[in-house]
């Protein structure tokens, strides 16, 4: 077979716009999807599959003498009657519900602050992301410390300012408050990354929007409301969906501060994946939570691209 | 360009060559930095001697030890020697990955090894010895020698006169309502939910209420765990937890010798005495267990050392830790960490644990009443389970159910091991 065209792809396309596919032009996209095909599929298609093929067995984590077998949907039959996954897949929810909230409108109202023309504006910008791009690791040893009971820095601030009527709060040992512990802490250190989002989709609203609204006599919040929010429809959907992800795939803080205690009040999916894999050493069963895990999130993100949809976005 | 290519090749095998010349050993440990430091500077002391050993240290931190364990078997890259927690030579040795250690060690370690360092070490199928260490380990009832005398506790003197349940908790009664107490006693909660402390410190008082963490016959653990005694001690626990008797796990873990000694008693580890009577002085009392039932009980097993089976040499791999047993500056660091003694030797350099010591207790009682971690392959999960049953007990769940699921899990993970023959056959 020879090649009769160039197989410059910039060259081709330019010179020849509405020539109809011919095999060199199908050469040229086998070519330029090539890498993400390969690099997708070795990345996410085969260890799903593999997972999937060990969530179907009693795979320990290390080689053990006795044999390793094929057992069906037997793990995944353990989870779903494991009182353990379900408290942890409500502690998730849990989490998701209040963090949306907490950080998004964190991040929006920091935006909306930033996005005016303040001295030193840039300078703020920079501060308030800063807890995004510091290690969760670290953010969580120092939290680990304000925490403390009962005398940790934010019990006597809270003291303080309560005139020592609110009493010292067990924030990380005490069921019902370790989860919200530890939305703080996780708006606190994340929140950086959608204000950076919400700036963005801020500085695409036109000005000229604007211009209008004050010359039909808008003031401050009609403009907010009629000519901002509308503008940010696509930047709110995108920062609720990649927010909820990342909140079902909470791991670091619990790890850290409470290793999904006290009372599995903070177990989540994920740790509760690297328990059942790792100190308990059965990787089958891991890998169904897994499997799980990715179902659940796969369901998500199908529904963002509908709700994405609807908005014509 | 052949040529170039032959000769780089040709060179590389050469340097290789030479590189390897030395017989390199991985050592795999965990420890704080102290220790850390203590077992770099041993391994310069042994190459100094053996110029032709290179000793290549793994740190793995504490907490995640046996993960990283798991992870260096996946990559096929075990070291040749590796420190390990003695109640999981069980799971390795049934695994495959340790080699018994006796001919590879000098004799004379052999020799001088305590009977709980040999127990700790040994494999109970085919009664092999996998791992030797320098130390063992116990637990103690430390108490704060004022506070007691201000609500007239007896103080005993030996495991045979320890406080029996009822003088226990009367004790944490009367404490927790002395001036200057803010917590009768720490229990170490502070250590975390996932660290073996848990299984370590709290399943003798299981094992002294008359029951245990799995059956050690049948290696059944429903009917034991779940069984009437067991509930009884981790009521007793939970009650302790809901009086606020019990320092909380976000408070740290040095409440007994903090400012103002907020505890009045601590159940802390021996490791515990040194940085304790540092900061207390003669106020420190050293007392045994209390008995929850009719006998006294105490956990042992500590980090010891084994030689892995993918050791290409594993004579100059038991060569160093020979080495390591008896260097001299190894040995006083351990003094100084008040290590609890598991070489005669060591034992008689270390006059804390000789009679008359102020550790001289924890020695006598490990000798008459250590119980062992259940030495099966399973115990990774029956740590794992068991663990988890406390936290939930101890924030106010429901004790039965908590057992119960604990046991079940247990024993579902050995059914799905087959038993984890030839454990099946005992």
């Amino acid at each position: 077979m020879t090649l009769q065209q160039p197989a410059l792809a910039a060259t081709a396309v330019a010179a020849r716009p509405a020539r109809r596919r011919d095999q060199s032009r199908l050469f040229q996209e086998v070519g330029m999807l090539a890498p993400a095909v390969i690099l997708l599929t070795i990345f996410l298609v085969v260890p799903f599959l593999l997972s999937f093929w060990t969530a179907m067995t009693n795979q320990p984590l290390v080689p053990r003498p006795t044999p390793v077998r094929f057992i069906g949907f037997t793990n995944f039959l353990r989870i779903f009657k494991d009182d353990l996954f379900w408290t942890s897949l409500w502690n998730v929810s849990r989490f998701t519900f209040w963090i949306l909230p907490v950080q998004c409108g964190l991040a929006f109202a920091t935006a909306l602050l930033l996005h005016q023309k303040l001295p030193f504006r840039n300078f703020f910008r920079s501060l308030f992301f800063l807890p995004a791009i510091t290690s969760m690791v670290v953010v969580c040893v120092i939290w680990g410390t304000l925490f403390q009971y009962p005398t940790g820095p934010l019990n006597q601030v809270i003291g303080f300012l309560s005139g020592g009527h609110i009493q010292p709060i067990d924030w990380l040992g005490d069921p019902d408050w370790a989860m919200f512990s530890i939305v703080l802490l996780s708006a606190w250190q994340a929140y950086g990354f959608q204000m950076i989002v919400y700036l963005a989709g801020l500085q695409g609203i036109p000005d000229e929007l604007y211009d209008a609204a004050r010359i039909d006599g808008a003031n401050a919040l009609q403009r907010f409301w009629h000519v901002t929010m509308p503008g940010l429809r696509p930047t709110h959907v995108f920062v609720l969906v990649i927010t909820t992800i990342q909140a079902f795939k909470l791991y670091t803080q619990v790890a850290i501060l409470t290793q999904g205690g006290p009372k599995s009040s903070t177990e989540t999916v994920v740790h509760y994946m690297v328990r059942s894999g790792f100190e308990e050493q059965k990787l089958g069963y891991a890998s169904a939570v897994s499997v799980i895990l990715f179902l659940i999130v796969l369901v998500i993100a199908l529904l963002q691209r509908q709700l994405l949809r609807r908005f014509d976005v | 360009m052949g040529n170039r290519l032959l000769s780089f090749l040709v060179a590389s095998v050469a340097f290789g060559g030479l590189a390897e010349a030395k017989t390199v050993i991985h050592v795999m440990h965990q420890g704080d930095p102290g220790w850390v430091s203590t077992y770099g500077e041993v391994a310069k002391r042994f190459e100094a001697a053996n110029p032709d050993v290179d000793i290549e240290l793994i740190y793995a931190p504490h907490d995640a030890y046996n993960e990283k364990f798991s992870a260096a078997v996946m990559s096929k890259q075990l070291p040749d020697v590796m420190e390990l927690d003695a109640p999981f030579l069980a799971n390795y040795v049934w695994s495959g990955y340790l080699q018994p250690i006796k001919p590879l060690i000098d004799q004379d370690v052999i020799d001088d090894m305590t009977e709980s360092n040999v127990a700790q070490g040994t494999y109970p199928i085919d009664k092999e010895l996998y791992a030797v260490g320098l130390t063992d380990s116990s637990v103690v009832l430390y108490g704060n020698r004022k506070y007691l005398e201000a609500i007239g506790a007896r103080i005993p003197k030996s495991v045979d006169d320890a406080w029996t349940r009822e003088e226990f908790e009367g004790y944490l009664e009367k404490l927790s309502n002395l001036d200057g107490v803010k917590w009768p006693i720490d229990t170490f909660r502070g250590y975390g939910i996932k660290t073996e402390w848990i299984t370590y410190a709290y399943g003798p008082i299981l094992q002294s209420a008359g029951c245990d963490l799995i059956d050690r016959k049948t290696w059944k653990s429903v009917g034991t765990l779940d069984s009437d005694p067991c509930v009884d001690a981790l009521t007793m626990m939970q009650k302790w937890v809901k009086n606020g008797w019990v320092v909380p796990q976000s408070s740290g873990t040095n409440q007994f010798f903090a400012e103002g000694h907020p505890a009045a008693l601590a159940l802390g580890g021996h490791w515990f005495y040194a940085e304790a009577a540092a900061s207390m002085k003669d106020d420190i009392v050293v007392m045994p267990l209390p008995k929850f039932g009719q006998k006294s009980a105490s956990p042992n097993g500590t980090w010891i050392w084994g030689i892995t089976t993918a050791s290409e040499h594993p004579d100059i791999a038991g060569k160093f830790v020979s080495f390591m047993l008896k260097d001299k500056a190894f040995r006083d660091y351990a003094k100084e960490d008040s290590a609890y003694p598991g070489l005669k030797s060591f034992a008689a350099g270390s006059p804390l644990y000789a009679d008359g010591g102020a550790m001289a207790v924890a020695f006598e009682q490990a000798s008459k009443t250590a119980i062992a971690r259940p030495p099966h392959p399973a115990y990774p999960i029956i740590t794992s389970a068991f663990m988890g049953a406390v936290d939930e007990i101890f924030n106010g769940g429901d004790v039965k159910a908590a057992l119960t699921a604990a046991a079940e899990k247990i024993d579902e993970d050995i059914e799905e091991n087959d038993g984890y023959p030839p454990f099946d056959e005992q």
